[in-house]
């Protein structure tokens, strides 16, 4: 039945009146519907969608129309962002409330709505992102009964970011008067309490002076919404502004002013004041609330002469069929009818949201990577439909074609058309360059309406629109283009990162091109999901959190693979670091000999990772005023600081390398080789293969061959990473675990199970906090993420059902202790990782099986060295080797001298720490044994030395433990 | 017979000669007859005969040593050379191979030499006095953004000295591919060789990016060059002309190799280089 209703309406407002047509730019609102999870920007964004016509009335607030999904109907929780387009007019009495030029065509009253419906739960918040890129405003859903929550601050932290103006609107008024029952002044200062809240986020991100202006919410200015979604009213001060207006003989506005803060009349005297004095009282609570809870009180009280006596004076005729209704029902239908919710916040978006011409003017600099003067800019500046084509594609829409995406996305500039010849630019595309480039046709241009699409001939700049065809050429995201010289878009920063991780295989052996079809399905059509082949052939799956794994793979399993899949437990990310400066220097050779390089590692000053995570300091900069900046902040050397080199991983990341390097001849004949090994060593750590974080690397001397062609890549990169993994090994490497922050609600008494659970889940409570005004606890603690599998359900049966936490990403902190020394939990880690690789087999079978894909040759000597520690030792040792053996089967054959040479040590002098060393050395990197042996041999020496001497007896009894 | 006379156990390197299979020393060709391992060390330079011909002229299998193999297995060679005899057969002189020798000596094997004909001395044969060369110059590939050009500068230099210099073209042999680099699994780059042609052609882009920065270098475009193919062998051939001829000049299969000479020539080698003009 809705699918009729709506494509009959969607038709007839497409058909008649264009809103895409070019003159109407300023009549459009790009907006998002952002909030903390259950606080009801679903059931809020009904009474929008009702307005239009798209559902029946009476139907809003339990639709939920933008939840597409099955799942997503089941569990009450939007998964992912949901664009509908929207058409809407505006009476003349609040066109006139806009006056900027920019923000309506002359003599037209007809606004487009494009809005996207994001997900609350913090998994999702890589929807929210993807959204907030392509909309100008947002709509931010607080709901006044919990106040402002720990994912409101992330949504609207990252608003601010992509300057995204934002309306508030307190939402679930109904749940305030009806459950908790509070007194018309305790709700003014709840609702007081969450402007403020608000305001502070926003005056924390945003610079009032920055381009975008003031962004602060006011309810006197109508920026503000209250109401209850679910019962379908909301108002805002000018709704009641124009009630009373004739009656004060004051304008709307002025009015709007006294109706909000600290603003108080005096109904004896008719006077105004700034004081509450003893007869006076405050004009929001007697003008709004008043009327407000006199109905609420009448209807659920079953007074009926009492509300059949105001419904008049409001202006409320109840149709014939609700007149039976009586309690909450009766209740719903008098507030939708008085102060219908579509109405308040229609007026809401259009009023106070930019339209795309007033963005775009100020989002230019912070989208486009390119000169800020070239043609593409400027088109995106004024949101010219006659300059090239700019769009940016934020996300891939799964369509009813299993397999097939459409490419959805925002045209910035020029015009997007059925047919088109563009260029599609991926995010790895630079300019000039024919890498991650396509000129393809656009085959359709589609409007996205919820559940249905519908095609359109072409979409000019400043509208929403998915394209088909696009899809083939680009991974996740990327930028469509007609302009030759065009630079990319900025790619998309998430707030999350997918620190969780599944190895995943087909439950039949036979459907495994299956799984990798559907792998690569599911990578494209989640923004932030990350499908990865590891070498060992194992599938893995990173996402931001339990339930966005859950979810990924049900979508793997049911709609992109369509196999029963084997998963395994999840598991984290770690990170490696180093904890002191190197304590010697660090040597590597080249393969030729003739190449030195001298590094040292040592550890970042603290905050310097965060400063480069959130781009304070980054590859971008000028380099002398970053090296100012780090100087001042970090006591860096100036003249060091301005020599960074790079950061890594991918360019970006939180680890530098600097030349600290004097007088080399050729040193920039290499930059590129040095820094090619440098990425590649901050991306696949020495301890077991994770990203680096927080370390600097300075190059203190090279020594180069006399003749450029002994100095290619092919001998300085492999090279660098060794001379890097050394650094590190030589000062004290850590690694680092992933922290949650984690918001519980609670009542008082599930206080103390929470405080249980945190316990022994290595969680600690940081603040903790009544909310005021209700019997609520807010509890606030860190949370490893490792512990968190299982959270929320532990949480949950030790409080009796009565704790929902909420977790997002906060910080890396390092895990005590030295992976390097066995019995340590990083040392255990270490181990899983290493081991973790085979998590479906035996260790051996799926290593060798895959040495011997690789290279043949290495199966003999491997099935030796395989027979050598299975058949003899303990149980530690065969394992250990054979993590040493897993990680490079390489080693086997180039080194199997070496490996002999500690297999011997190890049952001759059977040093405990000395064979740790060389376990982990060895697994770590079996080429530098070859080159460095005299190297590695002094860092094996030390170990083994402090161990003779300081504890011969426990030689003693380890050597007569030993078999042979 | 001579071949049956037991030789020491001892590593030794013997140089192969530039031309065909005929060129080894007859002292090289008695120990590689002797020895027990024979290893065809195949990639600092590479042999204008096949491998083929070279067994069959030796009557014994070689084993093909490749960049890995040499650079980075030296060290089991070098540990079962204790035991036995073992040859590597090339041209010494690439500097590898001074890395091999040290690596040998402190592993307590003994080295020995076994010279012959090199491209540094071989040169002599355009009529260029050996006396005048400079210091010897590599000229590599450029890769997308791997562009040196520090050999310009030592050319210049020896220009400037009045010397001659003597470019050793870059080849290519098992290198691995720059992106498999950062992978466990190498994947190499088919074999390439870089010709007189392309050197200049590379030689002119320096030219052309100093003139841009207003520099006027001591070699430019007229600058006279002499290209070399397969010295050696017997359709051996040298070519002299400027730099600009050289790059449009085809000298045939490989190996080339480029000389700058110096500014002021001998009358002797006036005479003899105007012989092969373009």
């Amino acid at each position: 039945m809705m699918v009729v209703v709506e494509y009959f309406r969607a038709g007839e407002l497409y058909g008649r009146r264009n809103p895409y047509h070019d003159g109407q730019k300023r009549n459009i609102r790009n907006m998002s519907v952002i909030a903390h999870v259950d606080h009801g920007k679903s059931t809020l964004t009904d009474s929008l969608v009702s307005k239009a016509g798209i559902i029946a009335g009476a139907k809003a607030g339990e639709t939920r129309f933008t939840d597409t999904r099955k799942d997503e109907q089941e569990r009450c929780i939007t998964i992912k962002s949901t664009a509908i387009s929207m058409f809407f007019e505006l009476e003349d009495k609040d066109l006139c409330f806009i006056n900027s030029p920019d923000q309506r065509e002359k003599d037209e009253k007809g606004f487009l709505i494009n809005l996207i419906d994001s997900p609350g739960h913090v998994d999702f918040s890589s929807e929210v992102t993807a959204a907030l890129r392509v909309t100008d405003g947002a709509l931010v859903v607080v709901d006044c009964v919990s106040g402002v929550c720990v994912q409101t601050e992330t949504v609207l932290r990252q608003a601010i970011a992509e300057r995204i103006k934002p309306i508030l609107f307190m939402n679930k008024m109904d749940r305030a008067l009806l459950e908790l029952q509070l007194e018309a002044e305790e709700l003014f200062q709840t609702f007081q309490r969450i402007v403020e809240n608000v305001n502070v986020i926003i005056a924390t991100y945003n610079d009032d002076g920055g381009p975008m202006g003031e962004v602060r919410v006011d309810p006197s200015k109508g920026s503000v919404g209250f109401g209850s979604g679910l019962h379908g009213w909301a108002f805002t001060l000018k709704q009641f502004s124009e009630m009373y207006a004739e009656k004060f003989k004051i304008d709307v506005s002025k009015l709007m002013n006294r109706l909000w803060g600290e603003s108080f009349f005096n109904p004896k005297t008719k006077k105004w004041s700034k004081q509450k004095d003893a007869d006076n009282k405050r004009s929001f609570c007697m003008y709004i609330l008043d009327p407000i809870y006199k109905i609420f009180d009448s209807i659920m009280n079953y007074k009926k002469e009492e509300y059949l006596a105001l419904l008049p004076k409001l202006g409320i005729t109840l149709k014939h069929d609700d007149k039976d209704k009586d309690g909450k029902q009766l209740l719903k239908v008098v507030m939708r009818t008085w102060l219908p919710a579509g109405e308040a916040l229609l007026q809401m978006i259009a009023i106070h949201l930019p339209s795309p011409v007033t963005a775009q003017k100020y989002r230019m600099e912070m989208l486009y990577e390119g000169p800020h003067d070239d043609e593409a800019a400027l088109g995106i500046k004024n949101c010219d439909p006659n300059a090239p084509l700019m769009m940016y594609v934020s996300k891939m829409v799964p369509t009813s074609d299993k397999g097939r995406f459409y490419a959805f996305g925002r045209v910035f500039s020029g015009k997007v058309a059925t047919g088109m010849k563009a260029r599609i630019m991926g995010p790895n595309y630079t300019p000039g360059k024919k890498e991650d480039l396509y000129e393809k046709a656009i085959q359709r241009t589609i409007l996205m309406m919820g559940r249905y699409v519908e095609a359109i001939e072409d979409v000019p700049s400043g509208n929403i629109c998915g394209l088909v065809g696009v899809d083939q050429f680009l991974v996740k995201t990327g930028t469509i283009t007609t302009f030759k010289d065009a630079h990319n878009l900025k790619v998309m920063k998430f707030s999350v990162s997918p620190v969780v991780r599944v190895a995943v295989e087909p439950k039949n052996p036979a459907d495994l091109p299956k799984l990798v079809e559907g792998l690569k399905r599911l990578a494209k059509s989640d923004p932030m999901v990350q499908c990865i082949i590891e070498e060992s052939g194992e599938h893995i799956i990173a996402g931001a959190g339990e339930l966005h794994l859950e979810i990924c793979l049900k979508d793997l399993e049911e709609d992109h693979a369509c196999i029963p899949i084997k998963k395994s437990d999840p598991v984290v990310s770690y990170r490696e670091t180093v904890s002191e400066e190197s304590d010697q220097m660090c040597l590597s050779k080249s393969p030729n000999k003739h190449n030195r390089l001298f590094m040292k590692a040592q550890p970042m000053p603290d905050g310097l990772p965060e400063d480069i995570d959130d781009g304070k300091v980054n590859p971008r900069d000028d380099f002398k005023q970053r090296a100012r900046y780090l100087s001042e902040k970090y006591d860096y050397d100036v003249t060091e600081a301005r020599k960074i080199w790079c950061f890594g991983p991918d360019g970006t990341g939180p680890n530098i390398l600097v030349d600290c390097t004097k007088g080399v001849q050729y040193l920039n004949e290499i930059k590129d080789s040095v820094v090619a090994g440098f990425q590649w060593a901050t991306k696949e750590g020495v301890l077991s293969e994770e990203n680096l974080r927080g370390v600097r690397f300075n190059i203190h001397d090279v020594t180069l061959h006399a003749d450029a062609i002994h100095r290619g890549g092919g001998q300085i990169i492999p090279t660098t990473r060794r001379c890097l993994y050394a650094c590190l090994l030589t000062a004290a490497p850590r690694l680092m675990e992933p922290v949650y922050q984690c918001e519980i609600q609670c009542p008082e008494t599930a206080v103390g199970g929470i405080y249980g659970v945190l316990n022994r889940r290595r969680g600690h409570v940081f603040e903790e906090m009544q909310v005021t005004g209700t019997p609520m606890f807010v509890v606030k603690a860190y949370l490893p993420v490792n512990e968190s599998f299982g959270f929320t359900a532990d949480l949950r049966s030790n409080t009796g059902g009565q704790a929902f936490p909420q977790c997002v990403f906060d910080h890396w902190q390092v895990l005590p202790g030295d992976p390097l020394e066995p019995s340590t939990r990083p040392y255990g880690v270490v181990q899983e990782t290493r081991d973790a690789v085979g998590s479906f087999g035996i260790l051996f079978k799926l290593r060798y099986g895959s040495t011997a894909a690789v290279e043949p040759k290495t199966i003999k000597l491997s099935l030796r060295l395989h027979s050598r520690y299975s058949s003899g030792h303990t149980s530690a040792r065969p394992h250990r080797y054979g993590s040493t053996a897993a990680v490079e089967p390489q080693m086997i054959n180039y080194h199997s001298a070496y490996i002999q040479d500690i297999l011997k040590a190890d049952c001759r002098r059977s040093s405990l720490v000395g064979f740790c060393r060389y376990g982990s050395t060895a697994a770590v990197e079996p080429q530098m044994i070859n080159y460095h042996s005299a190297y590695i041999q002094d860092i094996l020496k030390i170990p083994q030395i402090v161990w003779f001497k300081s504890s011969l007896v426990t030689l003693r009894s380890i050597m007569r433990n030993l078999p042979g | 017979m001579a071949a049956l006379q037991v030789i020491p156990i001892m590593f030794y390197i013997i140089g192969l000669g530039l031309g065909d299979y005929k060129d080894i020393t007859v002292k090289g060709l008695e120990i590689v007859k002797k020895c027990d391992d024979v290893y065809l060390e195949a990639y600092t330079s590479i042999l204008t005969c096949g491998s083929s011909a070279l067994e069959e002229y030796y009557g014994r299998k070689l084993i093909i040593a490749d960049r890995d193999l040499v650079e980075q297995g030296a060290d089991d060679i070098l540990n079962e050379a204790m035991k036995k005899r073992y040859c590597v057969i090339d041209p010494f002189g690439a500097t590898t191979h001074t890395d091999l020798v040290l690596r040998a000596k402190e592993k307590g094997v003994q080295v020995q030499v076994i010279h012959n004909a090199s491209i540094l001395t071989a040169v002599g044969c355009c009529g260029l006095q050996l006396y005048s060369f400079g210091e010897t110059v590599s000229i590599p590939y450029w890769t997308e953004n791997w562009n040196p050009d520090s050999f310009f500068s030592k050319a210049c230099n020896n220009y400037r000295n009045k010397l001659h210099t003597l470019c050793l073209l870059d080849i290519k042999v098992k290198e691995p591919t720059l992106e498999s680099l950062t992978k466990k699994k190498k994947e190499y780059m088919p074999p390439k060789f870089m010709s007189v042609a392309e050197a200049s052609t590379q030689v002119l882009k320096i030219i052309e990016k100093h003139k841009k920065t207003g520099e006027t270098p001591e070699i430019n475009e007229d600058t006279l060059c002499v290209g070399l193919a397969r010295i050696g062998a017997k359709d051996q051939q040298i070519v002299v002309g400027s730099l600009t001829k050289m790059a449009e000049y085809d000298l045939g299969p490989p190996l080339h190799s480029l000389i700058i000479p110096g500014p002021v020539l001998h009358p002797m080698e006036i005479d003899y280089l105007e012989r092969f003009r373009i």
